[in-house]
């Protein structure tokens, strides 16, 4: 009998080719979509979990911000991890990890650049689940100027060779000897916290590459401290109580938690490890995927139940000769298990073709079987399961067709099955049109941002990240940059060069935030946290930066200066209105006078996601960044090449050892949205796949309208109805239902953008015609699919309708 | 003359070969008769009903229906020329089952751009000469079918046409109720309204005042 369904099922797709196309396609596009969001969304989800990772916590610093305390640093002071530990005894473990950038490694003849990874503590090992490839564990991270390396930086750097026991030079501020003494696993792509080596933490005391803690202190909080509590430690608790422990030299400061499995998602602190993801484009994206999947099994039911008024011919004569109710209801059962299957079959396949594409896309390294094959069950479970409900449905339908009536092709199906299927497209309407406001405004977003004037000029400026190489440092460099930066000026296509410790779009890291200064008045403030960077006097000229009053700082004749420009944020917090007012007074940080020489206009240091800080900018020969203000009239873009080239040679010529980096300011600020695009593109391209099975769906109920009215449209028409006529009452309906789900739309996708716009600082606005658009497009979609068919129905001779019966 | 039928054939393609539906039929209807087409399954009689109504297309021949040229018009002057003379009778009555009696008798109106207040007028009218005012809220499921035919028949006349056709108007029915609609059908005619009807029944073939016999497409 199976074996019959199946041919009864195959044979009737075959025949009914544009159905079995569209509705495979749509549940395939569907499924699709549907698996490759989950897969992000999972590996997002997978970040920093490995065995034992809910009892592992970050401690983070909470500054005061005008009286309250706000996440203040994601990294902690030297001494915050053994003196929470001595204090609390759930804390079983802590690590301390300082992160270290650009360092060079050498072995032999092997020379690798722009490692990055941290000093650890030997707990290391006791918090994160790492594990050792070579090396003894009880040993490892013990002694100083000891370092363990990844599998694949101990490959590169020795090949086949052992490592352990060999020494290697590390070549940062100066070159250092390190004994290699253990093989770490590769760390997996999903952590926040991502290293190719580790050093022990006690090299620290005595390094020379690394000068800023020589001895435990809470003078500056440069380091991450991760701590593994008991198992039945209550958190909440602890949290409280770290919340409310008091560090006495940190006044305006307080120590916090987090856990290490939500700083991804979650956190977005200043000074974080690296550029973290957010928990609410996962929300927004895992919303999609379940309306995307249950659009296309709304598009099944829908299709199906269209289509099976057609069967009901073959229904009533297999009723006649004698099936029973639970046989039909199992063949059209089977017959949806296959065209569910197939569909996910050709899911599978378009996942396995687009995922590549998406990973680079979304900037994540996924595979459809990386992360835990557990995870990928439950998705598998949930496909069938729905699978199995959208079939239901039709075959429920089918098999209540009472033979005679079927055989006589009298049936017409109960109006309480019709309002469910105006249901189904009126929520497949409310998804399309909430899906097309968020990707207007979205795109509408991403457009101001880039369109809002950031208070600098950042186009044709280079900026020439002087990483010097670790051999080349030595009393001179100084005297060399400045040399380079001069040199370079006179090339004929520079207007300008400048030392400049960071500029707008710089990374955080570049940047130093420091609290204490006393105000012109006298006041000292020491809870205010505010920044400052360091730049040749050229630098305002250079980046266009406009003046409220005064002007750049001037060098002194020892070279040095103690004068400081300031942004009007910073002014206004001193309490001065008049920007002139400012001009000349004296402030003190450091323990040393500085005077105010000019005042510039707030511009965007951090783009626009963030407001404005106060920010103090200083002179200093001491930087290594060279900022080049190319010439716009003397050079094109095709000339920008040869341009870099001809930079390149110079730097060549000054540091032959040490690589040249550059980039392009207005592409380093504009970087700063790409995930916000990459979000925006994923959104269209979704929102597209939505609104394509959308069509897809409205398309099956119309021809099932259609049919259904068949006679009624007959009618009409020998009455007199004219085609136009005709296709205003079938489409008079569509127009309502698009309508109906507008008004239901509007105010989900206002508060739903709304939350999604709270995550910038500038904003653009919602304006009306956002919603108007949206829902024009909506209808203009509907009317196209409905026409298609309701123009058939409408031209169709009336007799061959009414003579069925 | 209302009508005119001169030559007419009309076939389908089956198998390379031409099956012919009507063949080289001629005919013509003065206002006010009263014909009955009578003839066995298969024979034509509804092609031919339908062919005069404008709703199925011929292919050879001329057809005049009040001195125009139907087989010259286009679509749409066909449909206004039949809107405006003809009123159908169905077999099945094919009423609108979603829409009332009252609905049902006001949508052929609503084709033809006639203000809200003489439609009203024009209904009223209706259901009083049927007798069916009582029951103008009602459903056509909820009628009988003699009823519901009574519906159709009305509906068929509500727009004043010259001429009805009835395709086995009494097909559906009991022996009463179809002479109740065979009754009205004569009366109408009395009234002036030219009435073509098909019918497998020599009794209800006896209302018209005139027999056409068809076999295989031709007139006998």
């Amino acid at each position: 009998m199976y074996k019959l369904f199946l041919k009864i099922a195959t044979r009737y797709l075959l025949k009914n080719k544009l159905y079995s196309f569209i509705n495979i396609f749509g549940l395939a596009v569907g499924i699709a979509s549907f698996v490759l969001i989950m897969r992000y969304v999972n590996y997002e989800n997978s970040y920093d979990t490995f065995e034992g990772s809910e009892n592992v916590q970050r401690v983070y610093m909470d500054y005061t911000e005008e009286g309250v305390f706000v996440p203040g640093d994601a990294q902690t002071y030297n001494l915050s991890g053994p003196t929470l530990k001595e204090t609390f005894p759930e804390i079983k473990e802590f690590v301390r990890l300082s992160h270290i950038t650009d360092v060079t490694f050498r072995y032999n003849n092997s020379l690798i650049n722009n490692e990055k990874g941290a000093l650890a503590d030997p707990s290391y090992f006791d918090v994160f689940k790492y594990p050792l490839l070579k090396g003894d564990l009880s040993t490892a991270l013990k002694e100083p100027y000891t370092i363990l390396l990844t599998e694949s930086l101990a490959t590169k750097l020795f090949g086949d060779e052992n490592p352990i026991g060999k020494t290697i030079e590390v070549m940062l501020r100066g070159k250092t000897l390190f004994e290699v003494t253990g093989v770490l696993k590769n760390l997996p792509e999903n952590t926040h916290m991502k290293n190719d080596f580790l050093i022990s933490f006690n090299t620290l005391m005595t390094w020379e590459g690394y000068p800023d803690n020589p001895e435990p202190n809470w003078n500056g909080n440069n380091l991450f401290t991760y701590i593994k509590l008991d198992e039945n430690t209550k958190v909440d608790v602890l949290k409280k109580k770290i919340m409310d422990f008091k560090v006495e030299s940190l006044p305006y400061e307080r120590h916090n938690l987090e856990p290490l499995e939500d700083i991804h998602l979650y956190s977005d602190k200043p000074y974080e490890a690296e550029a973290n993801g957010s928990a609410s484009r996962v929300t927004f994206l895992l919303s999609i995927a379940f309306i995307i999947i249950i659009l296309s099994w709304l598009n099944y039911v829908n299709l199906s139940t269209a289509k099976s008024l057609e069967r009901a011919k073959e229904i009533g004569i297999r009723k006649v000769a004698g099936a029973q109710k639970p046989q039909i209801v199992v063949q059209s059962l089977l017959e949806s298990v296959l065209l569910n299957l197939m569909a996910i079959a050709i899911a599978m396949l378009i996942v396995l073709l687009v995922l590549p594409i998406f990973s680079t896309f979304i900037g994540k390294e996924m595979t459809l079987t990386s992360g835990h094959i557990e995870d990928f069950l439950p998705l598998l479970g949930f496909l069938l399961l729905g699978t199995l409900i959208s079939g239901l449905y039709p075959a429920l339908v089918l098999s209540t067709y009472a033979p005679a009536k079927a055989l006589k092709g009298t049936i017409k199906t109960a109006s309480s099955g019709l309002t469910i299927r105006k249901g189904l497209i009126i929520g497949q309407f409310l998804a399309t049109i909430i899906l097309l406001i968020g990707t207007i405004v979205v795109t509408k977003q991403i457009n101001f941002l880039q369109d809002q004037p950031i208070g600098a000029n950042l186009n044709q400026v280079i900026a020439i990240n002087g990483r010097i190489m670790g051999n080349e440092v030595d009393s001179l460099v100084r005297d060399d940059i400045e040399t380079l930066k001069n040199e370079l000026r006179n090339l004929p296509f520079v207007q300008t060069t400048v030392l400049a410790q960071t500029y707008p779009g710089g990374e955080y890291d570049n940047l130093s935030s420091s609290v204490g200064i006393t105000y012109p008045n006298g006041e000292q403030d020491d809870t205010r946290i505010w920044y400052n960077y360091v730049v040749g006097p050229e630098y305002f000229t250079l980046m266009d930066m406009e003046f409220s009053a005064g002007g750049p700082f001037l060098e002194n004749a020892r070279g040095n200066s103690n004068q400081i420009v300031m942004n009007e944020r910073f002014v206004k917090h001193m309490g001065i209105l008049k920007m002139e007012d400012a001009i000349n007074k004296t402030v003190k940080f450091f323990d040393e006078d500085w005077i105010i020489s000019g005042v510039i206009k707030d511009y965007h240091h951090f783009g626009l996601k963030t407001g404005i800080e106060p920010m103090l900018i200083r002179y200093n020969r001491n930087v290594s960044n060279i900022l080049i203000k190319v010439n716009q009239k003397t050079i094109s873009t095709a000339g920008m090449t040869a341009a870099i080239t001809q930079i390149e040679n110079k730097w060549k010529a000054f540091f032959p050892k040490s690589t040249f980096n550059y980039t392009f300011l207005d592409q380093n600020f504009e970087a700063q949205y790409n995930e916000d695009k990459a979000f925006g593109s994923a959104f269209r391209i979704f929102t597209f796949l939505a609104v394509l099975i959308a069509s897809m769906g409205l398309f099956g109920l119309t021809s099932y309208t259609c049919i259904q009215r068949r006679k009624e449209i007959g009618i009409r028409k020998v009455n007199g109805a004219s085609i136009g006529q005709i296709l205003r009452l079938l489409n008079k309906d569509f127009v309502k239902w698009v309508g109906l789900a507008f008004i239901i739309a509007v105010p989900i996708s206002w508060y739903a953008m709304s939350k999604w716009l709270e995550g910038f600082a500038y904003k653009t606005t919602m304006s009306w015609w956002i919603f108007a658009f949206a829902g024009a497009i909506a209808l203009v979609i509907a009317m196209l699919t409905v026409s298609w068919q309701s123009f058939r129905a409408a031209v169709a001779n009336p007799i061959e309708a009414l003579k069925e019966e | 003359m209302l009508l005119q039928l001169n030559n007419i054939f009309k076939w389908v393609q089956q198998g390379g070969q031409r099956v012919f539906l009507l063949k080289d039929i001629n005919l013509e209807v003065e206002e006010g008769e009263f014909i009955s087409i009578m003839g066995p399954s298969g024979s034509g009689k509804s092609t031919l009903l339908n062919v005069m109504g404008m709703l199925d297309t011929f292919d050879e021949g001329e057809y005049n229906f009040l001195d125009e040229s139907v087989h010259q018009l286009r679509e749409k002057h066909r449909a206004n020329l039949y809107k405006q003379y003809i009123g159908f009778v169905f077999q099945a009555y094919h009423l609108i089952d979603e829409l009332t009696v009252y609905e049902n008798l006001e949508m052929p109106l609503l084709y033809k751009k006639i203000s809200g207040s003489e439609r009203k007028a024009m209904v009223a009218d209706m259901l009083d000469r049927f007798n069916i005012v009582g029951k103008k809220d009602l459903f056509p499921a909820q009628l009988s079918g003699g009823q519901q035919q009574l519906v159709g028949v009305a509906r068929a006349l509500i727009s004043k046409p010259k001429l009805i056709l009835a395709d086995e108007p009494t097909g559906n029915l009991n022996s009463k109720q179809g002479e109740d609609i065979m009754k009205l059908f004569k009366q109408l005619n009395s009234e002036g309204v030219t009435i073509i009807q098909v019918t497998h029944s020599e009794k209800n073939a006896q209302y018209g005042k005139r027999t056409i016999n068809l076999l295989d497409g031709r007139m006998v």
